[in-house]
């Protein structure tokens, strides 16, 4: 999802001593996005805001479950001049401009070292405004911190996802739809190419499947995705003020 | 006497015996363990033997299917993803045949999608008056460029067996053999005996009661498939069920055949099988992922041993090198064109090729086996009574199909207009061209060929394959009257389809990755199941 106009540089507190990073929301900084990828440990917080779909990715043609903001292509309904108006903002909306990699250990071969990437072409990048990245006198600022914790965080969220996505496929649960929308103006949206997890086939899931989807900690998501459904409401609600206005 | 038919002994273990093993099996649930299996008819499962012989080398060709092979795999509950990753398997859209006509640089394509709008409207008349301004594969269908440029009939996110253009595939035998076998011991339940046969034993009436074999006895059985390729133990050398040759119509009766490695590894690979004319037979060419399979079919009556050796290493020679177009070892395939008087005689059907063989020219070898175990799994007959009036039925069937592969095959040598070499002219000779083909061929010349010309539902070649040949080759159809009123549609229609045609060809280009890189990256992620 990352677009082409990506620049990433290893973080470095010496060369980018007195970079800040600009964390308001708008479409300025690249937050017009349709939609941004989740995890299943975000599914909770995710879903009470936001439809959760699935989509293939096209360079793999494997799986990943994506939170929706709107119907058209740049069209995320929840950015307005005062920001982003929902209570979560998914962590891949949140990590931007950083990016986590790794090294391999100079010492240790076996041994691979995470390390914080920065897109210096990210508009977000900033002399004068935002976060600081590093102390005054050396070390890292909170924000950094909490940055790299969040990168941590969607790095093992990742291997889980993809653990998910196979279970789901396992089960046949996953099928693809398409949603056909019609708007307050009688103009009629339609979305394509994306797929969800069915109902049908989550209520037949005998006991064992479901053991085992429980035990695996996929359950709680699955109906957090079936849950989510009902924030579709919401994007057609926003998307309707903003044909009125 | 009431003889229930439950047990099914394969004989013969190449992808013939397999495939139908699979295609057999799974249409009756084998591999469930509470699958509807042959309880309703209140006896035992059905059961399936395949014996094979542990030394008997198979003869390893027909590495081209038909798309009818997807539809095959997916039935037998395959993974297209397993397949494509351990047969070594690549996407073939069609076939491209070069230097048919004149000789002289020209070239078609047969692709596997039907015309745009087939089966509402025949675009061939439509197409005639453009004729001199675009190819007929072109103007109908997206694949000729799609081939041309070498890309692929799916993209990665495409899920399994589904297409965004028609695809069947090129495989290496060997490999295919070998991983049916394994999906058809572990999945659907086919018992394996490595074992060689070394008799039949009959009932009175006549019926095969067992083959003997040498470690294990007599194998009783109820149905014997006779999938023991040009050995036919069974419907040859037990039966002698005469065998029809066709040597008058189609002259090639050898084939000399090779693997031609990459120069690297990422090459492109084909999209299509390549039949290029020579001067007295044809040169194969078909792009595996890690090799080519290149082979010479001709006939000995007009070239000799050492000659078409000859014309295959010239040919190999801008792919891969002088030196090493000299080194790559030959095998040498005899071919005896024709097919079984009966392919089903008594309790004992014959599939693959102890029921017949041509030369590869269409990939009819794998899909024929297709045909007659779907046929057999889907009318297997309860008993041995009714198994009688199921041969004779299948035995007309397939005499058919037989027929018209003959007469598509022929077709393909008929309109050559070459006139330096015997061969080609002898190809044109009327008295060897089957009465049917030459029916036809009158008829076309004043009416394209068309869906109603069909007698059966499951023909092998529709009329679509008929017109790519016809009209890739030059053919002019000179409609009568009476043939034009019989399809009056609005010109709008007929623009639409043209353009609609125009516009997805424009947007496949666009789209589709590379063959090669398709199958890199089937390799490496897999394709996804929905």
């Amino acid at each position: 999802m990352d677009t082409n106009m990506t620049n990433y540089v290893l973080l470095s507190d010496s060369k980018h001593a007195k970079l800040k990073v600009i964390t308001t929301r708008s479409a300025d900084y690249g937050d017009n996005v349709k939609y941004a990828m989740t995890f299943p440990f975000e599914f909770r917080n995710i879903q009470s805001c936001y439809p959760i779909f699935f989509q293939k990715d096209p360079e793999t043609g494997s799986f990943f479950p994506l939170a929706l903001f709107g119907f058209d292509n740049s069209e995320n309904l929840f950015l307005s001049d005062a920001g982003w108006e929902a209570p979560y903002v998914p962590i891949m909306i949140r990590r931007q401009p950083f990016l986590i990699g790794f090294q391999q250990d100079a010492d240790d071969p076996e041994a691979k070292n995470a390390v914080v990437s920065i897109d210096m072409d990210n508009p977000r990048i900033s002399e004068t405004d935002g976060e600081p990245l590093f102390l005054e006198h050396g070390g890292s600022s909170e924000f950094l911190q909490k940055a790299t914790a969040n990168l941590e965080l969607i790095h093992q969220a990742h291997e889980h996802s993809q653990r998910f996505i196979e279970a789901l496929i396992e089960h046949d649960l996953l099928e693809s739809f398409t949603l056909n929308i019609e708007l307050d103006d009688q103009s009629s949206n339609q979305l394509l190419g994306f797929y969800t997890i069915n109902e049908d086939s989550v209520q037949q899931l005998g006991a064992e499947s479901l053991a085992s989807l429980n035990a695996q900690g996929f359950l709680q998501p699955i109906f957090m995705v079936l849950a989510s459904h009902s924030s579709i409401r919401t994007l057609i609600e926003l998307k309707n003020k903003k044909l009125e206005s | 006497m009431y003889r229930p038919v439950r047990k099914i002994v394969i004989v013969g273990g190449g992808t013939a015996g397999w495939l139908t093993a699979g295609i057999v099996a799974s249409h009756y649930n084998m591999g469930s363990e509470i699958g509807p299996d042959y309880k309703e008819s209140g006896s035992e499962r059905l059961e399936i033997v395949l014996v094979e012989s542990p030394d008997v080398a198979t003869i390893g060709v027909g590495e081209g299917t038909w798309p009818s092979m997807r539809t095959t795999l997916q039935q037998m509950g395959i993974s297209e993803t397993d397949f494509i990753q351990q047969c070594d398997v690549s996407l073939k859209q069609g076939s491209r045949f070069d230097n048919w006509v004149t000789g002289a640089s020209d070239y078609y394509y047969h692709p596997f999608s039907l015309p745009q709008g087939f089966g509402e409207t025949n675009l061939v008349r439509h197409w005639q008056r453009v004729r001199d301004k675009v190819s007929f594969a072109d103007a109908v269908c997206q694949q000729g460029q799609l081939c041309d440029r070498g890309l692929a009939a799916k993209q990665i996110s495409t899920p399994e067996y589904a297409f965004n253009v028609n695809y069947g595939y090129h495989l290496d035998a060997g490999k295919f053999a070998t991983f049916l076998q394994r999906h058809c011991i572990e999945k659907l339940g086919v018992k394996h005996l490595l074992d060689h046969v070394t008799g039949v034993s009959s009932r009175p009436n006549g019926d095969i009661d067992a083959v003997e074999t040498k470690l294990s006895g007599p194998i009783n059985g109820d149905l014997f498939i006779d999938c023991t390729g040009f050995a036919a133990i069974l419907i040859g050398q037990h039966y002698d069920v005469p065998f029809r040759s066709v040597s008058d119509v189609l002259y090639n009766d050898t084939a000399l055949a090779m693997q031609v490695p990459y120069n690297n590894e990422n090459d492109p690979i084909a999209s299509h099988t390549l039949a290029t004319a020579q001067s007295a037979g044809w040169i194969w060419n078909i792009g595996l992922p890690t090799r080519r399979g290149i082979g010479h079919v001709y006939s000995s009556r007009y070239i000799s041993d050492e000659n078409a050796e000859r014309e295959l290493r010239d040919y190999v020679e801008p792919i891969v090198g002088r030196r090493q177009a000299e080194e790559l070892s030959l095998r040498k395939i005899p071919i005896k064109p024709g097919y079984r008087a009966e392919f089903w005689h008594r309790n004992c059907v014959a599939v693959g090729l102890s029921a017949g063989f041509v030369e590869p020219l269409e990939a009819s070898a794998l899909v024929l086996v297709e045909y007659s175990a779907k046929m057999i799994a889907q009318q297997l007959p309860e008993n041995r009574d009714l198994m009688s009036i199921t041969a004779k039925r299948f035995n007309a069937k397939f005499s058919y199909h037989w027929a018209q592969i003959i007469d598509f095959l022929k077709l393909h040598y008929l309109l050559n207009q070459q006139h330096d070499d015997a061969y080609w002219q002898a190809n044109r000779n009327k008295e060897s061209v089957p009465e049917s083909l030459q029916d036809a061929v009158m008829l076309w010349r004043h009416r394209p060929p068309w869906v109603e010309d069909a007698p059966l539902i499951d023909e092998l070649f529709s009329s679509a394959s008929f017109q790519y040949v016809l009209y890739g080759m030059g053919f002019v159809t000179k409609e009568s009257p009476i043939s034009q009123r019989n399809a009056i549609v609005a010109e709008a229609k007929i623009n639409r389809l043209f353009s609609d045609n125009l516009n997805k060809t424009t947007q496949l280009l666009n789209a589709q990755p590379s063959n090669r890189e398709l199958i890199n990256k089937i390799n490496e992620f897999g394709l996804q199941k929905i």
